[in-house]
């Protein structure tokens, strides 16, 4: 039930608030599309391999700024 | 980051039997530590026949994608401990993991299981990933390392 009405202060407060208390799982999935929803981004397809996580870290914020993907 | 995929991916994992601890702000998610992010990182135990797991796993849930076969033992066993996939969905994608370093691997990781939709995931421990997110560079990272201190009372001797 999106909306609620009451003819007056008192009745609304005496209502039960329906918060949805969702799992962490499902807040995590949330904000993330959230934050996708906000910042689109084109991602490469297909697999990459780094010597390191400083290379693969790198390569990830490159394509974070670039909006497209890193060389192969 | 697509839900859906995000549980075929884990129910995969499961399926196969994979040995693998997954990390990172997606690990921080299930510990209830939130921010956004469109990785999903993993280690993987680092044995030929896991890695065969993993393959089959991915072409599970991405069942027309060849590249999936770029996903080479020689590599995460080899110079390339870190192999980052890319599925088509395009919504999401897989740091692959075998070590970090000398600092850490799927062994050496302490984890516990988490459920999800009957689907269960093994997940660092939150002192685990404030331990790897403390050890480097990365300015997010440390931001990481402070919300987990926060939220779990974790000390730098820690």
């Amino acid at each position: 039930m999106p909306v609620e009405k009451f003819r007056s202060g008192e009745e609304m407060n005496a209502a039960p608030v329906r918060a949805v208390v969702a799992n962490p799982f499902d807040r995590f999935v949330r904000h993330c599309s959230r934050y996708r929803s906000i910042f689109p981004r084109r991602y490469p397809r297909g697999v990459f391999k780094f010597r390191t996580i400083e290379e693969a870290q790198a390569a990830r914020d490159r394509v974070a700024r670039a909006g497209s993907g890193p060389s192969r | 980051m697509d839900r859906d995929e995000l549980l075929r991916i884990l129910r995969a994992f499961e399926a196969e039997g994979l040995e693998y601890v997954l990390i990172g702000a997606t690990a921080m998610g299930f510990h209830g530590v939130i921010r956004a992010t469109e990785d999903v990182d993993l280690f993987v135990q680092a044995t030929p026949e896991n890695l065969a797991r993993l393959r089959r796993a991915l072409r599970a849930v991405y069942a027309d994608d060849a590249s999936i076969d770029e996903i080479r033992d020689a590599d995460l066993l080899g110079e390339y401990p870190s192999v980052r996939y890319y599925p088509p969905s395009g919504d999401l994608f897989l740091d692959l993991m075998t070590r970090l370093g000398d600092a850490a691997s799927f062994d050496t990781v302490e984890a516990e299981i988490k459920q999800v939709e009957g689907i269960r995931v093994r997940v660092a421990t939150p002192l685990a990933l404030y331990r790897m997110k403390k050890a480097t560079l990365r300015p997010l990272d440390h931001r990481d390392a402070a919300m987990l201190a926060e939220r779990f009372d974790l000390q730098d001797g820690d």
